[in-house]
């Protein structure tokens, strides 16, 4: 009796073992056929930016800022690999793009600061930038919207406003998936 | 008798108005020379230049925050980090340059960690002593496909007045609207704390 359950439990191992080897690959397989379904309801449509030049607002902010701030937008963008490509303001490459969004972003409040009173007085000098950044279709249609604030408190130059505030905004972007119609 | 007043008074605004005309002339002439004694001396766009600068940021291809030389060689603005090949931005393809100021401690992080280590704050003592007034240089080009580029740069203080005034004479024309800009926004400032 002992010696059947033995070899029984035997044969059901070694039938485990003859399935595992023999179809190995299942499970990934079942994956990709999600990823392919996935694919082929059209979410994963890849995306590409164009990010124009930074819209100051009413307000007069340094020219400076705005450039660091488009600079330090491209660069942040490019590190999400949220989108396929990212294009500069201008850029005639884009035209040719079929899946093309549209990042504006404009200066809404915008406090210049002074590094040596950081320094001296911890709080006080700091740097503030508020924007809104508006992701927009081809056509104008605005697709997302948000407000994203960049500031440097106590270390570092005025310019690491902006590129604290480009991080934030490429995180605030940041999307699984983009519903456009 | 009123014949005569009349002439006489026309007269007399004939010469005044003359008077006015000659002495708004001279006035106009003497503008004119305090003018062209104030503008820098005439620069030869032809001949080489060359400073130290900081690249703070947007050259392809170059580090941030590294020094190197500014240089402006024949159609070409260049800047050179080292004996590295350095990058080039046409100077045809700058939309527009910007002047601007800015003032930041000395010392990077050693500095930093000495003050922070001093004792009864010493260190904000020292912070108030040990900053310096920089020029910034910030440019807008463009690229082969019209791509927009930014480029900032960090030049020693009444250095950027010299690159203004080569980028000048080479067609560049570079407005200095930071310093009015930082004056307006500390007024913003000003309103929103009140």
């Amino acid at each position: 009796m002992k010696t059947i359950r033995r070899s029984s439990s035997i044969i059901y191992v070694a039938a485990i073992v003859a399935i595992m080897v023999a179809f190995p690959a299942w499970l990934p397989a079942q994956t990709a056929a999600v990823k392919s379904s996935d694919a082929s309801s059209g979410s994963a449509v890849q995306w590409s930016v164009q990010v124009d030049r930074v819209n100051p607002g009413d307000l007069e902010v340094a020219h400076s800022f705005q450039v660091a701030i488009y600079e330090n937008l491209l660069k942040e963008l490019n590190k999400t690999k949220q989108f396929k490509q990212v294009f500069r303001d201008g850029d005639r490459n884009a035209s040719d793009v079929p899946n093309l969004l549209v990042l504006q972003t404009t200066v809404e409040k915008y406090t210049p600061g002074n590094e040596t009173r950081r320094a001296v007085t911890t709080v006080s000098g700091a740097t503030k930038l508020t924007v809104r950044s508006q992701i927009l279709t081809r056509e104008g249609k605005i697709v997302l919207e948000r407000t994203v604030n960049g500031d440097v408190r106590f270390f570092g130059s005025n310019l690491r406003a902006t590129h604290n505030l480009a991080r934030n905004i490429a995180k605030a972007i940041k999307q699984p998936r983009w519903d456009v119609v | 008798m009123d014949r005569f007043f009349i002439l006489r008074n026309h007269g007399n605004s004939y010469f005044v108005g003359h008077a006015l005309i000659r002495v708004w002339a001279l006035l106009l002439c003497s503008g004119l020379g305090a003018l062209a004694q104030s503008t820098a001396p005439p620069v030869n766009a032809s001949a080489p230049f060359s400073i130290r600068a900081t690249h703070l940021l947007g050259l392809e291809n170059t580090k941030s925050n590294c020094n190197g030389a500014l240089s402006i060689q024949g159609e070409a603005l260049q800047f050179q980090q080292g004996g590295t090949p350095g990058t080039e931005v046409k100077i045809t393809s700058i939309q527009a340059a910007f002047l601007g100021g800015e003032s930041k401690q000395v010392g990077g992080l050693p500095m930093k960690l000495g003050k922070a280590a001093a004792p009864y704050g010493g260190g904000r003592v020292v912070s108030l002593l040990a900053h310096k007034k920089y020029d910034t240089l910030t440019l807008e080009y463009v690229d082969s496909n019209g791509g927009l580029h930014g480029a900032i740069f960090q030049l020693s203080k009444g250095q950027g007045e010299l690159v203004a005034n080569f980028l000048k004479a080479r067609g560049v024309s570079p407005s200095s609207g930071e310093y009015q800009a930082t004056k307006q926004s500390t007024v913003e400032v000003m309103h929103e704390n009140n």
